[in-house]
This record gives C-alpha cells, sequence and structure tokens, in this order.
C-alpha cells in the first residue's frame, strides 16, 4: 500500500469537488452497469440496449461539458492535493473525451445502421465498447505509471475481444489471437519499464521521475537503467499508437474485424496514445524544469526527441508502402492509419524542446490533426461500410463503378481520401500545415538556440512527412480510379439514409474546416491551454515539486 | 468595386450547384446551365478588367495589388500562440495576373460550348468538374497569400484529373495517374519551401505571413541568406517545373493532352501549364531575387534545351494533338527564357507568351478536337487535302498555326520578338533594373527553335490540310448534328480567339503598359541610381510638392524592403519644405556592393520624377560623387509619396 499511501490518496481534499471532475468516468461506468443491468429489465433487443447507451453517452456529454467550465483555467491532480495525483482533469482530458464522445457516437450510428438488426449480443459488444472507451479516457487522464498500465489494459483487453466478436468467423478469431498476443507481450514490456523506473526513483510519478533524472544527469548507470526503464515504457505506448515496430497486429485486427469496430481502433485508441505519449513528454520537459537546465535537454531531451522523431518517420514510411499492395480496402486504411499515426507523432516529437516546451505548438497541431483525422477516417470507412454491408466484399473491386453506382457515397469517398492524402480544398491539408509549421518551428528554434542535432531533426521529419505525402497518393488514388474510371456494372448500392448523411456530412465538414481553420485551431488551443504539469500551482494548493522528490525517493 | 474579385473566383461555383439540383436533369439543362454560369463569370470578369483600367478611385493608395480583398484565415486577433501568425484569405490583381484571370474566364465559356457535341455521358459531373477547374485555376491567379495559393494550385488537379480520367481516350486512367502524380511530386516539395519560406520570414522578421507583398520585400532585402534562397529556389522550381513543363520533366503532358477530352485539353494548354511559369514569374523571381539571379543562365540552358529537343520530338509526331503537345512544352521554353532575362522586356514577353500560347493553342485543341469528332482519327496519315472539304476549318488551323509561329502581325510574334529581345538585352540596365546573366549566346539557339516550329507546324498544316482529298472510310461522321465543314457554333467559338490574337498582334500596349506597372513593382527589383538610370531628368524636384522627406524614406526603405530597423534614417526635419534637398538621405541597405549601406549626413538628393514607374520611390546612392541620393517618385500621386510605395 506503500504506492496509494504516496498519492495522500484522501488527505485533506474535498471529495465531492473531486468526484465532480472524473464524474464523465463514473457516468460511463455506471452505463456500462446499466448495460448488464438491461437485458433483465428490458431484454436483450439490440436497439433498446443500444438506447440505454445512447442515454449515458448523453449524460456523459452533459458532465464533460461541466467539467469542461471547471477545469478551464487549469488542470487539477485528482483525488489529491499534491502533484502526483492518481488522475487528471485539465483541458485536454476534457477535449479528448470530446472527440471520444462524438467519435463513439459515429462508432454508434455504424453499428445501428449495419449490426443492429442481426445482433445477438449487443450488451456485451456496448460492455465492451465502453470499456475501451474508459480506458482511452483514463489513457489521457493520468501520469501515473501504474494507471497508465493499468488504463492500456483496460483500453485493450475490451479492445482483443471485441475484434473476435464474431466467435464464428475464422479470420475474425485469428485477428483477436494475434491482436492479444501482441498486446500481451507489450504489455509486459511496459511493465517492466515501469518496474525498473519505481524501482529506480521510487516513484510511479511521471513529474517525480522526471524531477530525478534532472538530479541523477551525471551517476552513469543509473542513467542508462533510466534509459532502459523509459524505452520499455514507450513500448506499451508505441504499441497503443501502432508505431514500428510495434504495428503488426494493427492490419490483421483491422481486416478481421467488424467495420464499426476497425473504425472505432482506427481513430481514439490512436489518438489517446498520442496524447498520453505528449503528456508525459510535456510533463517530464516542464514539470522537470528543462527550461532552467540546458545540459538536460543535451543530454537527455535531445536523444527522446530523437528517438520518437525516428519511430514517427518510420512508422509512416513503412505504413505508406505497405499499403501500396492491399487489395483490401479495409486493411489499406489499416496501413494509412499507421501512417497517419506517424504524422501525428511527428509533432509530438516536436515539443521535447526546453524553449518550446512551454508552448503548445506541437500539441496544438496534434490535436488538430486528431479531430481532423477523426472526420476524414469516420467518412472513410463510413463509405467503406456502407459497400461492405452491401456487397459482402471489402476488396477493392467492390467499389468498381461507385460514381454511377452511388454517387453519394463516391464523393464523400473522393474528398475524405484527398483529405488523407492532405490535398486540398480538404481540412487534411491543413492538419499538415499544422504539423510542418509545428517541425518548422523545432528547425528554426532549435537552429538558433544552436541545437543543431534537434534542428536536423526538424528538418529531417519535415522532408519525410512531404515525401510521404506524395508515396500515399499512389493507394489511395486507387481507390478514386476504381470508383470513377472503371465500371463493371455491378448494381446501386443500397445506402441507409443516415449513413449518406454521415459520410456526406463529414465530406462537408472537412472543406469547411479548411475555412473555418482558424476557430479549430482556437479550439484546439483551448483545449491544450493549462495544461497539467507537476508544477502548476492550484488555487493554493501548490506543493513544491522538491518535496514531492523528498517523499518519493528511498 | 470591394470583393468583385472573390465574386469572379467563386461565381463558377453557383453552377455547381444548380447542376447539383435535382430539377436539372436533361442534358440541355445542364449544357446550358453550365454555359450561362461561365458567360456570367466572363462578365463579371470583364467588370473587374474595366475596374482595374480605371485604376484606384478617389484619396485610395494605389498599392501594388488592385481590387484587393483580405480576411482573415489563418492566425490574426489575438491568439495564446507567441507566433504571431498572419495568412489570410488575400485576393488581389496586378497587371499580369487580371489578364491570366481573363484568358480563364474566356476559355472556359468555349471549353464548355466545345462539349457540348462530344461529351454525350455523365454530363452532370462532366460540367461540375470544368467549373470547378475554373474555380481553382482563377483563384490562383487572384490570390495574393501563398498558401492560400497552394490551395488553388493543388485544387486544380484533382477535377482535371477526374476529367482526363472518366472523359478520356483508351489510355486515360494512365494518363490520369502519370499527370497527377508527376505534378504532386514536385508541388509536396513546393510546399515544403512554403513552410520554411515562412518559418525564415518569421524568424527574421517576427512575423509568420505568406502575403506576397510581404514576402517580395522580404526576399529583396537581402534578409534571406544566399544559400536558404538557392534551396528555396530549387523547391519551388520542383513544382513549377513539372507543371510548366520544363524539360525533362515534360513527358507527362503529351499523354495527357492525347488522352484528355478536348476540353480538358484546352484548358490543360490554356491556362493549366500557365500556373508553373505564373508560378516562376510571381515567387521566385520576386522572392527570392539573387538565387534567380544565379540560378537563371541553368533554367534558360534547360528552357533551351527543351525549346529545341521537343521541337524536334514534335517534328517526327503523327498524331496532331500530340504534334501541339510538344510544341506546348517548346513554347513554354521560350517563356521561360524571358522570365529569366530578368528584364522588363524579358518578363513582360514571358507574360504575353503565356497569354498568347493559351490562346492560340487552346484554339489549336479545339480545332483538334472538332476533326477528330468527325474523322475519328488524328493521324497525320491518315487525313489530308481536308482544307477541299471543311475551307472554314483549314481557314483557321492555319490561322491559329501562323499565330502558334509567330507570324508579325499576329499575337505571337510580339511575345516571341519580346522574349528574344528581353534574352539578348539582359546585360543592359537601362531600364533601371540590375543587369540580368543572360545574352546573345541564349538567343540563338532559342531562335532555332522558332525556326523548328515554323517547320513542323507548317508541315502538318500541309499535309492534313492540303494535297489529295484522303478521309477514313465512313467518315466524315455527322451523326451527332455536324456538318461537314465547321458548324455555326463551332466558327463561333474560334471568333473570339482569333479576334484576340489579331488585337494583341496589332495592338498589344495596352497588355504591355500594365505588365510594364507590374513588373516593376511586384516582379523585378528595381534598381535606379544615377548612374544606372539613363532618363532621369535633373531639377524637377520643385514640380513635387512633398510634404515631407520622412515619407519618401519611409517608401524608399519599404521599397527595397529592408524595413526601418535596416535602413537608417538620418537627419530627418519633417517641418522643412525644400525637404528633398536639404534633408533627406535615406541608407538603404539592399544589397552591398550596389549601393553601399553607409549614409552620408546631409547630402544632396536630387529627386526626379518618371512618370512610367509605378508607384515606386526609389532612393539610392553612390560612393564616390559624395553620397549622392536620387528620389524619384510617380508623378499622379499628388503629395504623399508613401502613397506611392508599397504598402497595402
Amino acid at each position: 500500500m506503500a504506492l496509494l499511501g504516496q498519492t495522500d490518496l484522501w488527505a485533506g481534499i474535498d471529495v465531492g469537488e473531486h468526484l465532480f471532475l472524473f464524474s464523465p468516468m463514473i457516468v460511463l461506468v455506471c452505463t456500462m452497469l446499466a448495460v448488464v443491468a438491461c437485458p433483465i429489465i428490458l431484454g436483450r433487443g439490440p436497439r433498446s440496449i443500444a438506447t440505454v447507451v445512447w442515454l449515458g453517452l448523453g449524460i456523459t456529454l452533459f458532465m464533460t461539458f461541466r467539467v469542461a467550465g471547471a477545469v478551464a483555467d487549469g488542470g487539477v491532480s485528482g483525488l489529491s492535493t499534491q502533484p502526483g495525483g492518481m488522475l487528471i482533469a485539465d483541458n485536454l482530458s476534457v477535449g479528448f473525451q470530446f472527440l471520444l464522445l462524438a467519435f463513439l457516437a459515429g462508432v454508434m450510428l455504424m453499428w445501428w445502421m449495419g449490426s443492429s438488426a442481426t445482433e445477438r449480443n449487443a450488451p456485451e459488444f456496448f460492455i465492451l465498447l465502453l470499456g475501451s472507451a474508459l480506458g482511452m479516457v483514463l489513457m489521457v487522464s493520468t501520469t501515473n505509471l501504474l494507471m497508465i498500465v493499468m488504463a492500456i489494459e483496460l483500453a485493450s483487453l475490451p479492445s482483443y475481444a471485441i475484434v473476435g466478436f464474431e466467435k464464428r468467423n475464422r479470420v475474425a478469431a485469428e485477428a483477436s489471437l494475434k491482436y492479444m498476443i501482441f498486446g500481451a507481450v507489450c504489455a509486459a514490456i511496459m511493465l517492466y519499464g515501469a518496474s525498473l523506473l519505481y524501482g529506480l526513483v521510487g516513484s510511479l510519478d511521471m513529474a517525480v521521475i522526471a524531477s530525478y533524472t534532472i538530479d541523477n544527469l551525471s551517476l552513469g548507470p543509473n542513467r542508462v537503467l533510466l534509459a532502459v526503464g523509459l524505452l520499455c515504457f514507450l513500448v506499451g505506448i508505441a504499441f497503443k499508437v501502432s508505431a514500428v515496430p510495434f504495428h503488426f497486429w494493427c492490419p490483421d485486427a483491422f481486416e478481421g474485424a467488424r467495420i464499426e469496430v476497425t473504425t472505432w481502433l482506427s481513430v481514439v485508441s490512436k489518438g489517446a496514445g498520442l496524447l498520453l505519449l505528449a503528456r508525459l513528454v510535456t510533463v517530464f520537459c516542464a514539470g522537470g524544469g528543462a527550461d532552467a537546465n540546458p545540459a538536460l535537454s543535451i543530454t537527455f531531451l535531445t536523444p527522446l526527441a530523437w528517438t520518437i522523431g525516428i519511430i514517427a518517420a518510420v512508422t509512416c514510411t513503412v505504413g505508406n508502402f505497405a499499403a501500396y499492395k492491399q487489395r483490401s480496402v479495409k486493411r489499406m486504411l489499416a496501413y494509412s492509419s499507421i501512417a497517419h499515426a506517424g504524422y501525428m507523432m511527428m509533432a509530438t516529437a516536436v515539443f521535447i524542446h526546453p524553449s518550446i516546451s512551454g508552448s503548445t505548438a506541437g500539441i496544438t497541431a496534434l490535436l488538430t490533426y486528431v479531430v481532423i483525422y477523426l472526420l476524414m477516417n469516420l467518412g472513410a470507412f463510413g463509405v467503406t461500410a456502407m459497400v461492405v454491408w452491401d456487397t459482402g466484399s471489402d476488396k477493392i473491386e467492390a467499389f468498381t463503378g461507385l460514381m454511377r453506382r452511388s454517387p453519394w457515397l463516391a464523393v464523400p469517398m473522393v474528398a475524405c481520401l484527398m483529405s488523407l492524402v492532405g490535398m486540398p480544398p480538404f481540412a487534411g491539408f491543413i492538419g499538415k500545415w499544422w504539423i510542418l509549421v509545428a517541425l518548422g518551428r523545432l528547425q528554426n528554434t532549435a537552429t538558433s538556440s544552436g541545437m543543431f542535432s534537434l534542428s536536423t531533426l526538424g528538418w529531417l521529419l519535415m522532408i519525410v512527412a512531404v515525401v510521404n505525402t506524395f508515396i500515399s497518393l499512389y493507394y489511395y488514388l486507387r481507390i478514386v480510379v476504381q470508383m470513377m474510371f472503371r465500371d463493371d456494372g455491378q448494381r446501386t448500392v443500397r445506402t441507409p439514409i443516415v449513413g449518406l448523411a454521415m459520410v456526406n456530412g463529414c465530406a462537408v465538414a472537412l472543406f469547411a474546416l479548411l475555412i473555418f481553420a482558424q476557430p479549430l485551431k482556437r479550439t484546439a488551443e483551448r483545449f491544450t491551454r493549462n495544461m497539467y504539469t507537476a508544477s502548476v500551482e492550484q488555487d493554493g494548493k501548490h506543493k513544491t515539486l522538491a518535496s514531492a522528490i523528498q517523499r518519493g525517493t528511498p | 468595386m470591394e470583393g468583385i474579385l472573390t465574386l469572379v473566383i467563386f461565381s463558377p461555383l453557383i453552377g455547381v450547384l444548380v447542376l447539383l439540383l435535382p430539377g436539372v436533369r436533361s442534358d440541355v439543362a445542364i449544357r446550358r446551365t453550365a454555359l450561362g454560369c461561365t458567360l456570367l463569370t466572363l462578365a463579371i470578369t470583364v467588370m473587374c478588367v474595366v475596374a482595374f483600367y480605371q485604376g484606384p478611385p478617389e484619396g485610395e493608395p494605389s498599392g501594388p495589388y488592385r481590387l484587393t480583398t483580405h480576411m482573415a484565415w489563418i492566425g490574426g486577433g489575438s491568439s495564446a500562440e507567441s507566433v504571431d501568425i498572419d495568412i489570410g484569405y488575400r485576393v488581389g490583381v496586378d497587371g499580369i495576373s487580371i489578364w491570366l484571370v481573363a484568358l480563364t474566364s474566356l476559355l472556359t465559356p468555349l471549353a464548355i460550348w466545345s462539349s457540348f457535341t462530344s461529351v454525350q455521358k455523365r454530363c452532370r459531373e462532366y460540367y461540375a468538374l470544368l467549373l470547378l477547374l475554373q474555380v481553382a485555376l482563377l483563384g490562383v491567379f487572384c490570390a495574393t497569400d501563398l498558401l492560400l495559393f497552394y490551395v488553388f494550385f493543388e485544387f486544380t488537379l484533382v477535377p482535371l484529373y477526374l476529367l482526363i480520367g472518366v472523359w478520356g481516350g483508351s489510355e486515360r486512367r494512365r494518363a490520369a495517374n502519370k499527370f497527377f502524380i508527376y505534378t504532386i511530386a514536385g508541388s509536396v516539395l513546393t510546399f515544403a519551401g512554403i513552410v520554411y519560406l515562412a518559418y525564415f520570414a518569421y524568424s527574421v522578421r517576427g512575423r509568420l505571413s505568406l502575403d506576397f507583398v510581404f514576402l517580395k520585400q522580404l526576399g529583396q532585402s537581402g534578409a534571406i541568406p544566399f544559400e536558404v534562397q538557392w534551396w528555396l529556389f530549387v523547391a519551388f522550381a520542383a513544382g513549377f517545373a513539372i507543371k510548366v513543363p520544363l524539360f525533362p520533366f515534360h513527358t507527362w503532358l503529351p499523354l495527357a493532352h492525347t488522352e484528355a477530352p478536348t476540353a480538358g485539353s484546352v484548358m490543360l494548354a490554356g491556362v493549366l501549364l500557365k500556373l508553373g511559369t505564373y508560378g516562376f514569374c510571381r515567387l521566385s523571381i520576386p522572392m527570392l531575387p539573387d538565387a534567380a539571379r544565379h540560378l537563371a543562365p541553368v533554367v534558360a540552358v534547360i528552357a533551351i534545351i527543351g525549346i529545341i529537343y521537343t521541337a524536334l520530338a514534335a517534328w517526327v509526331q503523327k498524331d496532331i494533338k500530340k504534334l501541339v503537345a510538344y510544341s506546348s512544352v517548346s513554347h513554354l521554353g521560350f517563356c521561360m527564357l524571358g522570365l529569366f532575362s530578368l528584364k522588363v522586356v524579358g518578363v513582360g514577353g514571358g507574360v504575353l507568351y503565356m497569354i498568347n500560347h493559351g490562346l492560340s493553342t487552346g484554339a489549336l485543341f479545339l480545332l483538334i478536337g472538332f476533326l477528330y469528332q468527325r474523322y475519328h482519327t488524328r493521324s497525320i496519315d491518315e487525313i489530308s487535302g481536308l482544307a477541299r472539304r471543311m475551307p472554314w476549318l483549314a481557314f483557321f488551323f492555319v490561322f491559329f498555326t501562323l499565330s502558334s509561329i509567330g507570324l508579325p502581325g499576329l499575337n505571337g510574334f510580339v511575345g516571341e520578338f519580346l522574349v528574344l529581345i528581353g534574352a539578348a538585352t539582359s546585360a543592359s540596365t537601362n531600364d533601371g533594373i540590375a543587369a540580368g546573366p543572360l545574352g546573345y549566346g541564349y538567343v540563338i539557339p532559342a531562335a532555332t527553335g522558332i525556326i523548328l516550329s515554323a517547320v513542323y507546324m507548317l508541315w502538318m498544316c500541309q499535309r492534313v490540310l492540303f494535297g489529295p482529298l484522303n478521309e477514313p472510310r465512313d467518315t466524315p461522321d455527322t451523326s451527332a448534328g455536324l456538318t461537314h465543314d465547321l458548324t455555326r457554333s463551332e466558327i463561333g467559338m474560334l471568333v473570339p480567339l482569333a479576334a484576340c490574337c489579331v488585337f494583341i498582334g496589332v495592338y498589344p500596349k495596352p497588355l504591355l503598359t500594365t505588365f510594364e506597372v507590374a513588373i516593376r513593382t511586384n516582379i523585378l527589383t528595381s534598381t535606379v541610381s544615377i548612374a544606372d538610370a539613363q532618363p532621369i531628368r535633373q531639377g524637377e524636384h520643385d514640380a513635387v510638392s512633398l510634404p515631407g522627406s520622412a515619407s519618401v524614406q519611409l517608401a524608399a526603405a519599404r521599397v527595397f524592403g529592408t524595413g526601418l530597423n535596416d535602413s537608417e534614417l538620418l537627419n530627418r526635419s519633417d517641418d522643412a519644405p525644400r525637404s528633398i534637398i536639404q534633408n533627406t538621405v535615406a541608407s538603404v541597405g539592399c544589397r552591398e556592393g550596389i549601393h553601399g549601406t553607409t549614409c552620408i549626413q546631409g547630402t544632396v538628393a536630387s529627386a526626379t520624377c518618371r512618370e512610367r514607374i509605378h508607384g515606386t520611390a526609389c532612393v539610392g546612392h553612390r560612393e564616390g560623387v559624395h553620397g549622392t541620393a536620387c528620389v524619384e517618385r510617380r508623378k499622379r500621386v499628388d503629395g504623399t509619396a508613401s502613397s506611392g510605395g508599397v504598402g497595402r
């Protein structure tokens, strides 16, 4: 219980206030419980259960709005007056909750259209779905190693099950197994890393680990141990965002799973992983006082930036090249999502720099990209889903002549694919623009402060991002060619009207976000402002980091 | 006139929206909607040209761009960011872009009209895409913000890609993919360059802006080191050279042209290729002047190789359309040569060449389309002697061929002549622009290209139009309501183009005047100093009433893009009435070696006015002659010299 003891779980805090801050999560849990109870009262009808879930999501949304108002001016380290609480409620976590709820609604809509008629195990499906959603919310709301491990597991375990949800489908079962084995190994490595860190520092809080790092820069052997611990810990996150070389589960899981599940995994699970990474890096730089300690940035942060940067570059290149040969559109989009995780990781590499860490350029770019990526993928997967439901095939041939068969599917598909490439006039362009601007900023600031290694990294990532945009064009174009230029006389796709509205809405939104790029950026800035860092003072509840270290260090 | 350019750019969208209405069902209605909409755009464009010609309203300063609109897009206002980002929806035209806008507005209705008989399948999408293409093209020419420019620049790809891929010939898919992949390969590098330039501007000036005016000032102030300029030039050139296309990046073009539907070819040759040359002219030359000067010989050599190589390639083509496509590449080489002479004459010639090429090659592609509809072949071997059967077609074909190869009296000649003059006199400085790097050595091989172009074009005319009549079996096909010779509406499409050709050939002055003003303010650096400037007349300063010298200095500093922090403005006494003589010496820290950067206190400035230099105030001084400074400004701007500056 020493672990919990350190966090001063209940000492001198207003429990009610803190419970309120985490009420969205509590409502999510209650919704899960309601779904369990629902079959007893309402029966196992899929639509009635879905209604309960809709209701729960509505309440969650309402609570999230309330919380957003409460934390607008600064983050709260939850259930504790001191830095190093288990949970965090701040703008970023609230922002992610909004995103997640919006996306969950989209996925629910897809489920409603595609699977609700034949669903036999609706309660189980929703428990798993909501469980992984809760895990993802927790991932973005913590900087505590234990909590992170738990959140990642909570997000992953239901995902394994939900991928193999169609028991009789061999592909799905195989995908699920592969996903689980991979996930288990990565989780083990991550736990090992966490235990190393705890053994070394004696604390589970990232801020404390960061301060320890600064104080012990000269400790030779411990530095290696620290680096190994951090790297191992990063593996777990890399698995979640499907960064190369931890991406092998991704295409199989995406292909095997139902399309609404694929959609679900493609965006938020990566978004959560990336925001978690961003949060850790921010805490490491800001909480650790990197600004005050240039030696830290040279010996420690620069290698960290390079590690993340190289993984990002490789991820995005591998994802794009692997997508070339795919015949299955779902699989192709899986590789595309790997590539996009790479782009987003680049933005994460940016703010590991002393004079940048204080600014929000990188994380704003990241959040903006996640929002845009969510729309693009919801649109692309939505169209794919409707084709798959109608033709029963996710091969690229199922798309042949779609422009004639169903223009209202083909046009938004083209819009989403072009947006994924990053072509104007769609918002994907703006997303890429902000990431490149952030990289340019890294390059520029690093040059002017004489950190040429980081400057090179900025250059390198910029070139990689740009070249990858070009590489990715080809496979997205293949779908366009199939839809627009070929026609083998297949019949019209029967499409639910809600689905049409959804995908066309996505396309229109993508166009609108290009025009309203600034409001989008403002919104993203609003949600990245006052991010929780351990050294932030909260209405008089400030506790110096030094004392935290005193308590933390054995 | 506020917002009229925005109206021009987006008016084709009205057509797209109408086409989406379920009520517009029949093909006839769709065609009429599309044509009507483009005619509306044309009408608004004409209003724009008139407004442009009238000059700015009373009391309004004439900036480098006219009819401007500015709305915040990215950045602006209060932001949590510490970076001052200022990227906006900025549109405006100058003497160059207004004519390219006019060209686009003229060619699009013709392209749509020409599709009435030739396009029968999927009309709705077809016309919607043509209209979208027009929006993108107009947007490129009107944008005065680099990011906006890029957005439109890239967006041109998608509609044309679909136009080629869906309505093209037998190899259309390959052609469309090649076109798309080639062009985007270059333009992503351009994008990287844009981002880098933005950040560079930020690091130098503390403002992340992509405003053309701002960037031109930045480039010409010498704030961008040469190596950076060099790399940026290469990055920009990657996108633009493929678009032009410059040898050896031209291979996508003949294929795309051959497979594209007629309207696609017209838009591609007529307007789309100009995006590349326009990019060089609008971005590379003014914003990266040192690199442009340094690399001009390289570009010129590549252009000349392209001129001759593709002329020879055109000579051996059997397919008329391919032949004209190769001739396009060859002709655009001339355009590049003119632009990189870095002289007012040469750049003016290059810009005129863009317009000429759009008119004559656009018309040739229309004619080839008419021919193909009747004979279902474009092979020179299969048809001959058509002048007997189709006198009208023969007339126009010969007419536009002559225009294309530069017969005096038609438009092509003027452009070619100016380009060659510009390249030949590149080293001279009597237009007040620093010496360019080209010379006669470049003109002679380029002139060979003119001869070659006459050879292959006339040879093609002779084979196809004259000699014994030879037609493929079962042709001419008059099933689609065509007649043997051109129909009235087909003649109607060609007449406006022919009229423009004759007009420009006989009286190019209205265009050239506006070009010169635009080139001097927006493209080239004016480096008039006493030693260099020829037509400076002494002692006219009394005619100019200046309220104070500070504004002159300010304007001067801004023209040279130095910004006040770079230039030292000394000895200001604003209350002195005879300000210029007594107290103006602005030290303009432009490039070393040309003007020097030190300021000699209290030296006499001689003010002169030249009428033709549009709103430029220029201060330079020469060492040795005890620091004489020369201030010149436009006469017509009464009073405030700063209004003749570059302020927005």
